[in-house]
């Protein structure tokens, strides 16, 4: 999978290829709006991570060009920018979605699974981890023999928990993907902390190995061994 | 009689004055002329009953001297006239340059007011008057003024001084951890205690982003029709998780269907704002009275908690930006202090009104928002 990252900001732009890197992509850094219009339009990549404020060719200009010569690569704008009529901008001149700065990295990451993945639907029924075992269909949740007793709110919690296995999930995410909230407040984030706890004590309870895990500052992840 | 000149509008004044004026004016010009008229009927009776005529030529008719003397009445008139007419122009000048002198007055005192100095009023000689009146309308912009300078510059300071604390915890945390060669856990520690600070951070600068736009009026609110009773039964079971881990029990009331037209994520902010700070600062196994009902054209929703109330003095400023009454256990619990302050915003872009009881032991918070009239409604669900 090849990333092209168009970013000015030198550090941000390490940040963002030692993370892609590290999610064994191939990362291609491009530093100005011309250098990225340059490979956006000359290489062929799997997608697009692109600065709206660059200097020289703006974010925009390239996105606006790709899509003119029907260049179908998905494009993840990032912009420091809150406006809704940028975003809309943005995704009325093709691109495929968006983050706003700051971004928290394990977001940024889900995004990109999302938008490599999309096209490609598979209906999963059954997620596992471990001697975890969720049914989607009869909403079923086990560990081992042990049945989960799990509140609806705690069998969203896994579910989301399990699709993303092994990556870091933050309480933006989950505010958003679980708790349907499209605006992230203090007292949401108490909920899902509060919430993550119970669901902890019901998934890792007497003496099973640790599943679910909190990872300071970030969020939270579900996977085996530790984080 | 001096009292009531001094109370009386300048409309009045200047009327007074200029029938005055012009009653003298009209007194005068009408006595020169009855002493001319006068002068001629003397002359003639004089002619009639001496017989002799010395001064007029002989071979004149009656009718030629009577119109000779209307001429003559006529010129006394006509050159009577332009001085009257300068006399009652001088007077309405003067009039005018007192009746207009306070403005002149007025316009150089406004002139020295600046941002800095909005402390200073213009001066009010006469209430009563129409420039009375319009100094003290300006004298009350002012204060509205200095009042909203306050506030901005009050605000820019504590969030500097917000935006500073966890600035300067991460610095210290990464000071310290390249002090001295330390073991990964502790650097795991160290980045996860920096991370959640630049959470903190990242939390605050959206929130007066926001704020600062609700301010600026850039704010775009997707109205729709909202039923206050849902929603509130949607923020209570969404939170009743952190009353359930303080023991608490959150009594829901929901009357009848309370319908207004609301911003529904704004609106959820609001409610949502004052029903955690009724848990948070609700004492272990309380309850939580949550009401909505319909009290005449509003919607409200009240949330009473059985905490210590707000004392006297804090009451005025909980909405206010960074206002805490307890400053050390609101940073413990994660607050910014800008909950109640969202909240006010929130409500108030609804077209409602957010306001604190504290009569009763404990704190009532009481969301008013208009109700959708009934007419439209039926139109809407019909």
């Amino acid at each position: 999978m090849r990333v092209l990252v168009v970013e000015d900001e030198r550090k941000l732009a390490q940040v963002l290829a030692s993370a892609l890197e590290a999610e064994r992509y191939e990362v291609v850094v491009a530093a100005t709006g011309e250098d990225g219009f340059f490979r956006a339009n000359a290489e062929l990549f799997d997608l697009v991570l692109l600065d709206l404020m660059l200097p020289g060719r703006s974010g925009l200009e390239i996105l606006q060009t790709l899509r003119q010569r029907h260049i179908e690569t998905p494009v993840l704008i990032l912009t420091a920018r809150d406006g809704v009529d940028d975003r809309v901008l943005g995704l009325d001149l093709g691109a495929d979605d968006y983050l706003i700065k700051p971004f928290a990295l394990p977001e940024l990451l889900a995004r990109i699974r999302a938008l490599l993945r999309r096209g490609r639907p598979s209906e999963v029924l059954r997620l596992k981890a471990a001697d975890l075992e969720l049914d989607l269909l009869t909403r079923r949740a086990a560990r081992g023999d042990r049945l989960l007793d799990l509140t609806g709110r705690e069998f969203e919690l896994l579910e989301y928990l399990l699709r993303h296995q092994g990556h870091l999930v933050s309480r933006e995410m989950l505010a958003r993907e679980v708790w349907k909230e499209p605006r992230r407040a203090t007292p949401l984030d108490n909920v899902i902390d509060v919430q993550m706890t119970r669901l902890r004590k019901k998934v890792d309870a007497d003496g099973s190995a640790r599943l679910i895990h909190t990872v300071r500052g970030v969020g939270f992840v579900l996977r085996e061994g530790e984080p | 009689m001096i009292g009531w000149w001094s109370r009386a509008s300048i409309r009045v004044r200047l009327t007074a004055w200029y029938m005055a004026v012009l009653c003298l004016m009209l007194l005068a010009y009408a006595t020169a002329t009855f002493i001319a008229v006068r002068h001629e009927f003397r002359e003639q009776f004089e002619l009639e009953h001496d017989g002799a005529a010395l001064e007029y030529p002989p071979g004149q008719t009656d009718e030629e001297r009577l119109q000779a003397q209307l001429r003559e009445i006529l010129v006394v008139m006509a050159l009577g006239l332009p001085p009257i007419v300068a006399l009652a122009g001088l007077g309405g000048y003067v009039l005018a340059r007192r009746a207009l002198a306070p403005i002149d007055r007025l316009a150089s005192e406004a002139h020295r007011i600046t941002a800095d100095r909005l402390h200073e009023r213009l001066s009010v000689p006469n209430p009563n008057d129409e420039i009375g009146r319009l100094a003290g309308v300006i004298n009350e912009t002012l204060a509205r003024l200095e009042s909203s300078f306050d506030q901005l510059r009050r605000f820019t300071a504590d969030a500097s001084h917000e935006l500073r604390t966890p600035l300067s915890v991460i610095r210290g945390i990464g000071e310290i951890g390249l002090g001295q060669t330390r073991t990964p856990a502790e650097y795991k520690e160290a980045m996860g205690s920096m991370l959640e600070e630049v959470d903190r951070l990242t939390r605050l600068v959206d929130t007066l982003l926001r704020l600062s736009s609700g301010d600026a009026g850039t704010i775009r609110l997707s109205r729709e029709w909202v039923d206050l009773g849902e929603l509130t039964r949607d923020i209570v079971s969404s939170l009743g998780i952190l009353a359930e881990e303080r023991n608490q029990r959150v009594r829901l009331d929901v009357g009848e269907h309370v319908r207004v037209i609301a911003d529904r994520l704004v609106l959820r902010e609001a409610i949502t704002n004052v029903i955690d700070n009724a848990i948070k600062y609700g004492p272990v196994g309380s309850a939580i009275d949550v009401r909505v009902r319909r009290d005449g054209e509003e919607g409200v929703v009240s949330i009473a908690d059985q905490g210590g109330g707000i004392p006297a003095a804090h009451r005025d400023r909980i909405f206010d930006r960074f206002y805490r009454i307890d400053e050390a256990r609101s940073r413990a619990s994660g607050g910014t202090g800008l909950g109640l302050a969202i909240a006010k915003w929130a409500v108030e872009v609804n077209g409602g009104r957010i306001s604190v009881d504290a009569t009763q032991p404990g704190a009532v918070f009481q969301i008013r928002l208009p109700v959708v009239v009934a007419t439209t409604d039926t139109a809407r669900t019909s």
